[in-house]
């Protein structure tokens, strides 16, 4: 059974779109249609705002914390199309940067695992999907894959770092080879899986084809040392679906539907160690669903999210930081 | 709950409520972790229950049989019963003290526990235990007497009073005890009754004799099942006598008694509500009608018992389809059920683990473990990490779970939150000790970075230093020489003295030692030493190239000595350093930046170096001519 153990009165003056804890389940960042971004000291029971942050013009779709390794560190991005880099720096917040690349909104931001740095992603209404890596000193390198989905992109969510071969320590100050992926879900149904080639460009490696209407989230699964890979995925179908890859080299994803819900699905969250899903959807419901002995999905819970309750994300604690 | 500290074995008592970690489904229960380590067991280690038990059980199997094992299970077994009932206690003692509003709370909690000792003692007795039929109904009778506890209050009502058997509540209690199989008490009770109203003395002493002859299996007791059987049989159908003849008959008390010891079901039920419960119903039918009950056969019985009891006016609860798996014998059931009626993990985790070790578990082949023991322990194991203290507990669990423990540990011991330095220390501990090392090194990169960040140079060095990151440790001894630079002085002098090895890290990190020692050499006037190792740095090109202007400063008061310090050698070395950086030429590799300022200072610095080394030059020339050779 799924209690609540904390209810946080964020006093945002609108729509609630995005709710997010921090590395270590002691922060929670919010952020509205009201335009701001809040974040909450959420220790032992406890809900006080540390930050108002004002600085979109529009709604703010999507917040993600980066690795504490980077500092205190969020990203959020909004309708007005842009994406703005916050950081905490000597115990207040400020904005650290504004991306302005996209021609349109910024649906989703996702931090990429922090093996590789300091690197976001962000998907956009244009259709793009750009990235940007902090190269130091307060610059940052973009790099943009123009039309990764017809219409738009609504979610980016990467793949978890695993290197390549054997992890013996590798000679010091050099870095090793990682093969950077990543996932997207678009307003073409689809979802694509994208790899970074040798030469820095990204590359459209997967289409994952079952979604009959607009992909509004993926999930990729944290690795808990398996072989296999998995991606949840939901969409304005009301279905969502668990797609796995056996082997790293078969590339062969299979999906299997979780459930048919009858609203649209919004968004799709794993736990830390990938063995609990958290499904959150338009029928105001967030459940979680767990797999069985069997290979079959189960929910394990019902939370209603209009009783005054908190969303999966509280409950869940720390969810794909990735 | 107490901070938990390394190796000792602590008792972590109830929590108080506010600390809402596993809740139950029953009632506004709230945390309850409780793992008080039998006091005979000093081990080492911060989660003494499951971890005992398990050294224990090793122990054992390298040795004996099945049998000395068994015994040891069981002992195991009343061992958590105990803690359950000790937290039941402290809950007692510790809520009812402090705030009678919280009654409602602790009682319900309470209850809670007596309901998970109730299970689990019948687990113990069917699946552990393994009472064969006769022992198995005085197990039961023990059990049913250990949680159907109003008899002993009752009792001290009635006994204290003036006239025991005068008491309102009199017959009640001798029909409880009638009940609960305890007869020798019954009839106590009887001949007080005797003594108070010698009418019905007579019939009294009936009584008591058809109670002192009941045959009962008791332990010890050499006869066999079917001797036990037979004599049973003859003193049932003395029973049914008595009733045919109507002795009784002038006390309706005693002759209820009467039917309630031939097992009439209908009396039985007519006493619901000192019965109290289906299967103290249970427990009572069988005592009276089939005391010989196998194993097997428990099942129908309950499940009559269960549908009589309710008698169609309620339904059934989750205890008592838990309690009905267990009778039925099905484990994977009372497990499930227990899952799910109970949202707390710590439960079904020791329960399951335990019953794993009597081998009574099939392994299912589960996505998360190999089975539904580490299934559930990884699930209890996790619930414990998101607790600030209990996270070590967590850690000796997932220890425990061969398949998916330690990247499920991976991956939880980088979410705790490292509040102090100590927090941190600790849970670097653990990763070392598993060789965690991509874990060793995250946390060492988060904690330098928030040094740099507080400026604590001589902490992050160390930090980067024990991640092993060369990166890190050049930025940071960047840094300390950027402040030297600035302020003209280290700071942290006793770790960058100190360095050993570790120097080693990063070309950096070994120039700052180096540096460092140079002016160690210096100060302890060792010149000749130091003059070559200020040389050295530069033409090895350890020094970064920004620097070599201060390198070449810190050489002057060597330059101005009395004594030659440098040969004719070392001096052309130094001036050809010094071209080099005066020239402006770009020199691969480095930005425009580093090159030398077109500054005033800057060119009076270089004026003073180039008079000091032309005149070093000539000393050393003059030196080295007028020495034998050259």
């Amino acid at each position: 059974m799924v209690s609540v153990i904390n209810t946080v009165d964020t006093s945002h003056e609108d729509m609630i779109h995005d709710a997010q804890m921090d590395y270590y389940g002691t922060r929670l960042a919010t952020c509205s249609s009201d335009r701001s971004v809040k974040i909450f000291d959420v220790r032992n029971g406890g809900q006080i705002l540390i930050a108002d942050l004002r600085g979109h013009e529009g709604p703010v779709w999507q917040v993600a914390w980066a690795h504490p390794m980077y500092g205190n560190i969020l990203a959020s991005c909004s309708y007005d199309r842009k994406v703005i880099i916050w950081r905490e720096e000597n115990g207040t917040w400020e904005k650290s940067h504004e991306h302005a690349g996209h021609d349109s909104s910024v649906n989703s931001v996702c931090w990429a695992p922090h093996d590789y740095g300091l690197i976001l992603a962000c998907g956009s209404s244009d259709g793009a999907i750009s990235l940007l890596t902090y190269t130091g000193e307060g610059q940052w390198e973009v790099k943009k894959i123009n039309n990764a989905h017809t219409i738009g992109c609504n979610a980016v969510s990467w793949a978890p770092a695993v290197v390549p071969g054997s992890l013996i320590d590798q000679p010091s100050g050099q870095k090793p080879n990682y093969i950077k992926r990543f996932a997207s879900g678009g307003c073409d149904n689809l979802i694509k899986l994208w790899k970074e080639e040798e030469d820095g460009q990204w590359k459209e490696e997967q289409k994952l084809e079952a979604h009959s209407d607009w992909v509004r989230d993926v999930a990729w699964a944290p690795s808990i040392g398996l072989p296999t890979s998995t991606i949840a995925s939901c969409s304005q179908d009301g279905r969502v679906f668990i797609w796995t890859c056996d082997d790293a080299s078969s590339n062969t994803w299979s999906p299997k539907l979780l459930h048919k819900f009858n609203d649209v699905v919004w968004h799709v969250s794993w736990s830390i160690t990938a063995n609990i899903l958290a499904v959150s959807g338009g029928d105001n419901k967030v459940t979680l669903w767990k797999e069985s002995v069997d290979g079959q999905w189960v929910c394990i819970s019902d939370v209603n999210k209009g009783q005054g309750s908190v969303s999966a994300s509280v409950t869940e604690g720390q969810q794909n930081e990735q | 709950g107490k901070e938990l500290d390394g190796e000792p074995t602590v008792t972590v008592r109830a929590v108080n409520s506010r600390k809402n970690q596993m809740c139950f489904d029953w009632g506004p229960g709230r945390l309850l972790v409780s793992n008080e380590p039998p006091s005979n067991k000093k081990e080492m280690c911060s989660c003494p229950f499951i971890y005992i038990i398990r050294k224990d059980v090793d122990r054992i199997d390298e040795r004996l049989t099945g049998k000395i094992q068994k015994s040891q299970l069981v002992r195991v077994s009343k061992n958590y019963r105990s803690v359950i009932r000790a937290c039941m206690e402290e809950c007692t003692s510790v809520f009812a003290a402090k705030d009678p509003a919280n009654g409602r709370q602790f009682s319900s909690q309470v209850s809670i526990l007596s309901a998970m000792e109730l299970i689990w003692n019948l687990c113990e007795i069917l699946f552990i235990e393994v009472a064969p039929a006769g022992p198995l109904l005085l197990h039961l009778l023990d059990w049913v007497r250990l949680h159907v506890c109003e008899v002993d209050s009752l009792s001290a009502d009635v006994l204290g009073s003036e006239n025991p058997s005068k008491h309102d509540s009199f017959w009640n209690l001798v029909t409880i005890l009638v009940l609960q199989g305890r007869l020798d008490e019954a009839r106590q009770m009887l001949s007080k009754e005797a003594d108070a109203s010698p009418a019905s003395a007579g019939i009294c002493r009936i009584m008591g004799d058809l109670m002192r002859t009941m045959p009962i299996l008791s332990p010890g007791n050499t006869q066999t099942l079917t001797e036990l059987e037979l004599k049973w049989q003859h003193w049932h159908e003395e029973c049914e006598r008595y009733l045919q003849d109507s002795t009784f008959a002038t006390s309706p008390h005693l002759e209820s008694l009467l039917k309630i010891m031939l097992g009439d079901e209908a009396a039985l039920l007519e006493q619901k509500e000192l019965l109290s419960n289906w299967y103290h119903f249970l427990v009572t039918r069988l005592l009276y009608s089939n005391p010989t009950v196998k194993p097997i056969d428990l099942h129908y019985y309950a499940q009559s018992s269960l549908d009589l009891f309710l008698g169609g006016e309620s339904s059934p609860e989750p205890l008592d389809n838990i309690l009905l798996a267990a009778f039925e014998f099905d484990i994977h059931q009372v497990i499930k059920e227990c899952s799910i009626a109970l949202s707390n993990w710590w439960f079904v985790a020791h329960l399951t683990d335990l019953l794993d070790h009597c081998k009574l578990l099939q392994s299912h082949n589960l996505y998360f473990g190999s089975n539904m023991r580490e299934f559930l322990l990884l699930e209890y194991a996790s619930g414990l990490f998101a607790h600030p203290s209990l996270w070590q507990l967590g850690v000796d669990y997932f220890d425990y779970c061969p398949e998916l423990g330690r990247v499920s540990l991976e991956l939880h011991i980088e979410r705790i939150p490292l509040n102090t330095e100590q927090k941190a220390l600790k849970v670097l501990r653990v990763c070392e000790q598993r060789q965690m090392t991509e874990q060793v090194r995250s946390i060492c990169k988060i904690l330098a970075m928030k040094a740099v960040r507080n400026n604590r140079l001589g902490s992050a060095l160390s930090w980067s230093i024990r991640a092993k990151d060369a990166a890190f440790a050049t930025l940071v001894s960047d840094r300390f020489l950027r402040d030297y630079c600035e302020r003209g002085c280290f700071s942290d002098l006793d770790l960058i003295d100190n360095l050993g090895p570790a120097m080693m890290l990063s070309d950096r990190l070994t120039f700052l030692g180096k540096y460092r020692e140079f002016h160690r050499m210096y100060g302890e006037k060792r010149f000749a030493d130091a003059a070559s190792l200020l040389l050295s740095l530069m033409t090895s090109r350890i020094a970064p190239r920004s620097f070599w202007m201060t390198l070449l400063t810190d050489a002057l008061p060597l330059l101005e000595q009395k004594q030659v310090i440098f040969s004719a050698e070392q001096t052309y070395e130094l001036m050809r350093c010094l071209e080099d950086l005066t020239s402006r030429r770009p020199v691969h590799g480095e930005s425009d930046t580093e090159q030398l300022q077109d500054d005033d200072i800057e060119t009076t610095k270089v004026e003073m170096l180039r008079l000091s080394l032309a005149r070093n030059l000539a000393r050393a020339i003059i030196r080295e001519g007028s020495l034998e050779g050259s």
